[in-house]
This record gives structure tokens, sequence and C-alpha cells, in this order.
């Protein structure tokens, strides 16, 4: 099964490059932008600079976990970005109306379970692709989202909901929960039982379940995992700035899905790691900076992410193939 | 794999490629410009015959009480609540105007045209509209032209044949004017300024950075465009760039224009996070609401908009012209009460003024 990348007994240096060999590319590639584009103009390597290339897509990234778990399981989500707004909003709205912070961080994380659980378990028992079901649940949240805001903005929150701007030793507090938050995922894939069996059930669901996974409880358990770290994520976009819109980001959830694809997520499931995941949201940010210290349009950011999911996806199919 | 190496080498030199068609002033479109004088002396009307339309065989209602009705995109937001405030204002000040505003709770063009019909067989003097489709709402107003009833626009157009006036609230020469202004004051002469817009080709955003550069040209030569950025209508997007403009020019960036009422609000938050407030101005376009957390901690002196109370005011003043018959098709300026003479341009428009500055001292009375 395709999970064996991760099996035991596999160390020496060719197994580990063929491993990890997406996340050594896309660190290799932040590597030679930092180099390139600091010797253009050595702003771009100031510790402000690296600190919001950094902090600006750490949301992303930590979004990124989640949907590298849910892509890993033979599934995808497109509704993850119209959730993060949603949360976001009344995240925002409990904060201004008074409530305690606690609540206006914790509550909009659960209901972004509750709400990933019930997509799970829509998805593990009626067998309806988890693209037609998002895109159902796609629709509802930003169409729910518009009418119950009529297209305000949330201002003037307290400014000790404002977790994301805060700076524990001098880093903001998204690159911390950024990194905690991969490796914790990291560790808890390549280690539990819960996290080997998302591997088996993306690899091959019925080969999984005469393993004894019961793939259904497997595809639950993983929407609603998602659902936390997009909580997660919606309380940071939340309180990066001073404002909530009352839409979300274009696009947001194609950012995500790009990110765990690049970072090495095969989109058939059953491969890749959540440190592949960020590395990839870091390189996005470091794109973004350098297309403005290089004078060029953010729009060949797309173009550019274009090209690096078909490339990714080729060499996916290619190793494949080579693996057979 | 090394295919993706190559895609983002390839990335890179499309990259380069582009950075050498650099103009001055990136953002701008390329249409001719009408930068107005240095001293703010009004421009030159240009002659264009009426094309309003003209109500059937109006009743004289010279000197006389009239019933009017405010119809607005929509009620119960802060922006209609001060157009509301502002007709209100000027109908208790001229004293034989009934005034009162009504409208759908939603922006929907088909509830705002049931309202307006309403209205029209309930039988009023005058209708005020700011309308939600500029074609949709046109067989309304013409069918209340045709009873006789006087009727005016505000804020938003509609095809220029289905009422008399249009209150025009901003021109782009003049938007263009009060943003370089007002930079040039806060950041200095000889500054280096950004932009952060929504996109290259966005029409509004494209007309004032043109003009905004021909206006500079002519009245602030030193000052120095560094860059515009394109952050779409993104909040978060905005505040990126923002920050990275902040983090490439360091102290060679005076100031930052926001084309956008998301731009604007992120970049003074850019501003605010790094640090910089005092040291790079923000001007920019946005509403009140979004602009308060930044003017009230003094890190951003002015908002650029136009002034909703003033243009419901407008509105009124010329209503009641009209109904007097001061205000005739052909006329080059209208008196508006308080506001003084305002310019008849384009035939059947009236321009609202000069844009209004929000600043710490003004900015609490809205809210929107």
């Amino acid at each position: 099964m395709s999970g064996a990348a991760f099996s035991p007994g596999r160390s020496n240096l060719q197994r580990f490059l063929s491993g990890y060999g997406q996340e050594i590319v896309v660190l290799l590639s932040i590597a030679a932008l930092f180099a390139v584009v600091g010797a253009v103009n050595p702003r771009f390597l100031s510790d402000t600079n690296i600190n919001s290339i950094f902090a600006g897509n750490a949301y992303i990234a930590i979004a990124a976990i989640g949907m590298s778990m849910i892509i890993m399981a033979g599934h995808i989500d497109v509704s993850v970005g119209a959730l993060i707004g949603v949360i976001a909003t009344i995240a925002g709205t409990l904060a201004v109306k008074g409530y305690p912070i606690w609540m206006a961080w914790s509550v909009p994380i659960i209901f972004a379970i509750a709400v990933n659980a019930a997509v799970g378990t829509l998805v593990a028992y009626t067998r309806i692709p988890s693209i037609v079901v998002t895109l159902g649940m796609l629709s509802i949240l930003k169409g729910g989202l518009i009418s119950a805001t009529q297209g305000e903005w949330i201002t003037n929150m307290p400014a000790e909901f404002m977790i994301a701007q805060m700076r524990p030793f001098g880093i903001p507090s998204a690159v911390w929960f950024m990194v905690a938050l991969t490796i914790i995922a990291a560790l808890f894939l390549r280690y539990t039982d819960f996290g080997r069996s998302i591997y088996a059930v993306g690899g091959n669901m019925e080969a999984a379940r005469a393993a004894g996974i019961n793939p259904e409880r497997t595809v639950i358990g993983v929407f609603a995992l998602h659902g936390l770290f997009a909580g997660i994520a919606g309380i940071l976009f939340a309180t990066q700035l001073q404002v909530i819109q009352s839409t979300v980001p274009p696009n947001l959830e194609l950012t995500i899905i790009t990110a765990s694809v690049i970072g090495g997520v095969s989109i058939l499931g059953g491969t890749g790691t959540v440190i592949g995941s960020t590395l990839a949201a870091i390189l996005f940010a470091c794109i973004g900076s350098a297309l403005i210290f290089l004078n060029v349009s953010a729009y060949w950011l797309r173009a550019v992410l274009g090209l690096m999911i078909l490339a990714t996806v080729l060499a996916d199919m290619v190793r494949r193939r080579r693996d057979k | 794999m090394k295919k993706l190496t190559l895609a983002a080498i390839v990335g890179l030199g499309l990259m380069s490629g582009s950075a050498l068609a650099a103009s001055a002033w990136t953002g701008g479109d390329d249409l001719p410009t009408s930068p107005l004088a240095c001293d703010g002396t009004p421009a030159a009307a240009v002659a264009k015959p009426y094309d309003g339309g003209v109500p059937t065989n109006p009743p004289d209602r010279k000197g006389k009480k009239i019933t009017v009705v405010d119809v607005p995109k929509l009620i119960g937001i802060g922006y209609f609540n001060a157009t509301s405030k502002g007709i209100a204002g000027a109908a208790a000040e001229l004293g034989n105007v009934d005034a009162k505003t009504d409208g759908p709770t939603k922006a929907n063009i088909d509830e705002q045209i049931t309202f307006i019909d309403n209205y029209i067989t309930s039988g009023v003097d005058g209708i005020l509209f700011a309308a939600n489709d500029p074609v949709a709402i046109a067989p309304v107003l013409k069918k209340a032209l045709e009873k006789g009833i006087n009727v005016v626009g505000y804020d938003a157009n509609s095809t220029p044949d289905a009422r008399q006036w249009f209150v025009n609230q901003a021109q782009f020469n003049g938007i263009a004017k009060s943003l370089v202004d007002n930079m040039a004051k806060e950041a200095g002469e000889d500054a280096g300024v950004a932009i952060v817009t929504s996109t290259f080709t966005t029409p509004n955003q494209a007309r004032w950075i043109a003009e905004m550069a021909a206006y500079a040209a002519q009245c602030h030569p030193k000052m120095k465009w560094l860059e515009t950025v394109e952050a779409q209508e993104d909040n978060n997007l905005s505040f990126n760039q923002a920050t990275t403009l902040i983090n490439k020019y360091g102290d060679d960036l005076k100031g930052i224009f926001g084309m956008t009422s998301v731009a604007t609000p992120a970049s003074a938050e850019a501003v605010t996070q790094a640090g910089k407030c005092g040291k790079i101005a923000v001007v920019g376009l946005a509403t009140p609401n979004a602009m308060k957390p930044y003017v009230e901690k003094d890190c951003v002196k002015s908002v650029v908009l136009w002034n909703p109370v003033d243009l419901g005011y407008a509105a009124m003043q010329v209503l009641r012209a009209v109904a007097d018959g001061t205000l005739q098709p052909g006329a080059t300026s209208v008196k508006a009460g308080k506001l003084g003479d305002l310019q008849v341009i384009n035939g059947s428009e009236i321009l609202l003024g000069s844009p209004y500055t929000f600043t710490k001292e003004n900015i609490g009375q809205f809210d929107f």
C-alpha cells in the first residue's frame, strides 16, 4: 500500500530523499528565493521582512495542515475558505458583544469542528464525493455569511482579543502556532494509530478495512480534525487586522489546497507530510514578497503557483509509476 | 521533482522580464486627464446640452408646500442614514417641504421599484433616489415624470432621461487633487509615495491614479512616485502588500495612498504594526468607521471621501429648486442653501463640490 512511505525500516539516505523529496525541493526553493532576492535588495533579508513573510501566511499554513490530512485520506474540502470567513465573523461578533475572550476564541473553533464532523459523516456514510458535499457547504457558508452580516464589517474589537498581534519573545504568535501545530501534527500522523490509519484509508480503503481499520470513523475523525485546524486558522485570520471583512478572501480555499499539494501531499491520497504543506505556505509568502521587491505584478503569483501545481502533480505521477 | 525548481526559475525569469516595462504611476489608465488648478479654482464647465428628463404638466409648485419621498438603495445602514439626515435637515431649513425616507432593507432593485411605484400611486410631489441599477430603475422613474412628479437622483445615477437632475458626489480630478494635496501636506513636497490599489484595470481606481499623476506633475512636481501594488479587494493581501512596501523602501517611503475602502485601512494597519505611525503618512479613500481606530490614534490624519450628509442636503435643495422653477435646463449653477452655489456639469448633473476630508476633529460625527 502507498502509505508505506512511512513504514519503519526505511532508513538509508535514498529512502529518506524519496520520502521527503518534495519537502526538500520546497525548502531549497525558499533558500534560493532568499539568496536571489536578498542579493538584489538586501532589505528583503531584514528581520522585519522575514517576520512578515513567516507571519503573513501562518494561518494558511495551519489550515493547510488540516487540508493535508483530508487529502491524504483521499478527500478534498473546497469550503474551508468560507468556513474561515464564518469563524472570523463569529469570533469578532462575540468579542465585540462583550463575551469573555476565551469564549470568542473557543466557540468558533467548536463550531468549525461540528460543521466539519457533519460534513465528514455525510461523506463517510452516504458515499457522496467530498467535493460535492463541500461545494454545497461552500454555498451555505458564503451565502449565510453575507445575509447575516449584511456586508457590514466588524471593527472596534478589544485589544486582548487580538491574539495574532501578540508577540511572545518578539516573534508573532501566529508563527509560534504554525511551528507548534506543524510539529504536533507531524508526530501525530507518524506515531499514532489514528494518524497512520489516515494514510491507510487514503491509500486503499478496502485494504484498510481488511486490516481492521474503520474507514468511516477515520473519515469523520479527519474532517473533525480539519475543522480544529481551520478553526485555529480562522481565529488567527480574525485577529490579524483591526477589521474583519464580511467576505472571505477570494480563492482562499485554493491557496490552502495548493499549499498541501505543492508541499508533497499526493492528490490521489495516501502520502504526504504536513511539514511540506507548511513549507509551501511559507514559500508562497516568500514569492508574494519577492514579487514586490522585484517590481512584478502580484498576478504572477497565481501563474507561478499554477505552474508549480502542474509540476508537482506531474512529478508525483512519475514517482508513482517508477515505484511500481 | 527537478521540474519544480525549473518552474520556479521560469517564473522568476518571467518576473524580471516584465519588470522592465515599468512606467510613471503604474495603475492609471490612458484616458485624457483634466487636472484641476493647484489653487482649487473650479474647472470651466464643458458646455453640454441638458440631457435630463422633463415631467409632464407638473402643477405650479412655486413656494408651495410639497411632499417628498427619498428612496435610497437601502435603509438602515450608516451611509444612507447620513444622506437621510441631510435631506431632513434641508427640508427643515426650507420650511415648506415634508420629506421622509423609505426604502428596502436590502439593496434590491425590485423592491426599490415597488417602493417608488407605491409612492407614485399615493401621490407625492417629488422623488429623490439612489439607484440600485441605473437601467432597471428607469421605467418607474419615467412613470413618475409622466405623472408630473419632480425626480432628482443622488449617489447612484439612473439613465439621464429618467430623472431631471443628478447630484454627483465627486469627480475624478477632484478626488485626485484632494488626495495628492493632503499627501504633500502630511509627507512633504518631495515625499516618496507608493499606492495600494485594487487592480491595475479597475476603472474607477485607474481613473483616479491617472488624475493623481497628472495633478502631482502640475502642482507637486517634486513628489516621487515609487510603486503601485495590486491587492484586489482583499484585506489580508492589502495588509501584506503594504507591509512589504514598507520593508522594501525603508526610510525612502514617506506616504501610502490607499485607493479602495479596503486598501486604506489595511495600509494604515500595516503602518501601525510596523511602528511607523508619524513616519509614513496614509492618505486614502475610505469610509470613516473603518478608519476611526487609526485616526483616533493619530496614525492617519486625512481620509478622503464625500460628506453624505451634504450629499442628501444638496439633493433636497436641488429638488426644491426644480419644483420652484428656479433650476431650469441650461442653468450653469444652482443655489443650495448653506453649501452655496453648486456647479452644473455633464448636461444635467450637479457637482457636490470638493471632496470631504475626515479628520480627528470631525470623524466622530459619522457612522458609516
